[in-house]
């Protein structure tokens, strides 16, 4: 266990020491992050991160493999672009949690700002409290859990993958719409949910893309064996 | 990318001491990576012992001591009375006694050689400078200012140029202690402005953010609440926007459609603070906070 204080290193020496320990498998504690950007960036091994506060925009972005929880709130594009791993996020998180994530999962304690899970391509993002506007934006794989609301356009242009929405949906975006959930579903996300503390059975909306805004018959071959 | 912040506490009416200036410098140089083109604040309820505090930069081709003369002539052909002024590098600050119309004053001075308006207002300032929100500190003690409610801007220019003029706060002329701060980009400024310019509206720059005060100030002349202002100007305004707006008694955000730009509010029974960044927001509270993040086509105001 290492406990490594961003209040007296610079961004670059924290994310530097921060890859030294994930070598060597290390159990971090970062305090006092101060709602500061790019913290936990370009993790490549598998670790424990604990982040003591609020982080700003881009923490724990371009990681494959760490373990991160973080005690506060975070900025924008928390997770960025995830290969692997687990993001635990007490409070809110800004607008484009989960950005481009190809596997992993981003659980969010509190709730998310706009463009949740944009153009997600894997993995797996849980909103414990509501989504804003454009949920899942051009996600193209893996899946978005919603216990709260979700705001306006939830999937718009979204190509594959699955949102579920406890609460209201604010409106379905363009070329989406919502499909029969199975109890095998209901039960994996139950578990899921479980995991994370929460005890709450909620019925889910399912959305999924309604493939009318692009040209799926006319993929090539190869194209067609991606999806 | 530019960067935003305003303040506001809520119980400071009658003395107006909040440290207002000290809280925007702390907040928009936590925001420094945003911008770092030019930095101003506008400063509210620093009651001046005039009727009107002018804030004027005066064009480097110009002599500063010949100016401020021209500039008091002005005044005092405008029916006016300088009852104080203070000039430091290109900067001249009057306190003025005038009751005529402020757009009169507004175009006599413009018309004067040498003379950039920067504010005209009876309760609130503008002052901004090239630089970062230190410099500016630095070079104007911003932090010694007090009031009631204020906005900052740190600026990393887009479409208009670099220079003092070109930065935020825009004071709405000709109407007093309207003021804006801006992160985005108008798309309909050109077709917007040129109506202004057909009701005779001057504008003294090409920023976009400008005409965003004007268009607001315009509305608040016409019996508009700030509210409402607001709210019209999100269907009005194409592009993406996110902006803060002092008045005299009240301070409010604006946020586009698209949830473009970033925004965090965070607010107590007894101060409002908003910043583009939550790193800005512990400038004012240190320590951990619950704070929110609007979303899209979103206003807000709170009056003193």
């Amino acid at each position: 266990m290492v406990t490594l204080d961003a209040a007296k290193m610079t961004n670059r020496q924290l994310n530097l020491r921060l890859k030294e320990l994930a070598r060597e498998q290390a159990d971090i504690t970062v305090l006092n992050p101060q709602a500061g950007h790019n913290i936990a960036v370009g993790i490549l091994e598998p670790c424990k991160i604990k982040i003591k506060g609020s982080v700003g925009y881009y923490a724990a972005s371009l990681m494959d493999g760490p373990e991160v929880s973080i005690e506060g709130n975070a900025g924008w594009g928390l997770g960025d672009n995830m290969m692997a791993g687990k993001i635990t996020l007490s409070k809110d998180a800004g607008a484009s949690v989960a950005s481009t994530i190809r596997g992993g999962e981003v659980f969010v304690g509190g709730n998310a700002g706009a463009r949740a899970g944009i153009s997600m391509k894997g993995g797996t993002l849980v909103v414990a409290g509501s989504s804003g506007f454009l949920t899942g934006f051009m996600m193209q794989k893996g899946r978005i859990i919603v216990c709260g609301d979700a705001g306006e356009a939830v999937g718009d242009s979204m190509y594959e993958g699955t949102i579920y929405v406890a609460g209201n949906i604010g409106s379905l975006g363009t070329d989406t719409q919502v499909a029969d959930i199975s109890e095998e579903e209901l039960l994996e996300i139950w578990g899921l949910l479980d995991s994370h503390g929460i005890e709450q059975r909620p019925r889910f909306t399912k959305v999924v893309s309604a493939k009318k805004l692009y040209h799926y018959d006319s993929l090539e071959r190869l194209e067609k064996t991606v999806i | 990318m530019c960067g935003v912040s305003g303040i506001l506490y809520k119980k400071s009416g009658a003395q107006a001491q909040a440290p207002i200036g000290e809280d925007l410098v702390k907040m928009l140089e936590a925001m420094t990576h945003r911008g770092k083109d030019s930095s101003g604040v506008t400063v509210v309820g620093e009651y001046p012992e005039g009727d009107l505090l002018i804030r004027i930069w005066v064009d480097a081709a110009f002599q500063v001591p010949d100016t401020l003369t021209r500039a008091e002539e002005t005044v005092l052909r405008s029916g006016g009375v300088v009852k104080s002024k203070a000039d430091w590098g290109q900067f001249l600050r009057l306190a003025v006694n005038y009751d005529g119309e402020i757009r009169l004053l507004a175009e006599a001075l413009l018309d004067t050689e040498g003379v950039a308006l920067h504010s005209i207002g009876q309760v609130s300032e503008v002052i901004k400078d090239e630089g970062t929100p230190v410099d500016m500190d630095r070079k104007h003690a911003v932090s010694r200012l007090r009031g009631t409610h204020g906005i900052g801007h740190v600026r990393m220019a887009t479409e208009s140029r670099v220079d003092v003029n070109h930065a935020h706060p825009f004071w709405a002329y000709p109407f007093a202690d309207v003021t804006v701060v801006h992160n985005g980009q108008l798309t309909n400024y050109h077709k917007l402005k040129r109506m202004f310019e057909d009701q005779g509206h001057r504008f003294q720059t090409s920023n976009d953010s400008e005409l965003i005060a004007v268009y607001l100030a315009d509305k608040l002349a016409h019996g508009e609440n700030l509210t409402q202002t607001l709210e019209d100007s999100l269907e009005d305004l194409d592009g993406t926007f996110t902006y803060l707006v002092t008045t005299k008694d009240g301070l409010g955000y604006a946020k586009d459609q698209w949830s473009a730009k970033p925004l965090v509010t965070m607010e107590t029974d007894d101060i409002v603070a908003i910043a583009s960044e939550e790193v800005a927001l512990r400038g004012v509270f240190p320590g951990e906070l619950d704070r929110l993040e609007p979303q899209n086509h979103e206003v807000m105001t709170w009056l003193l």
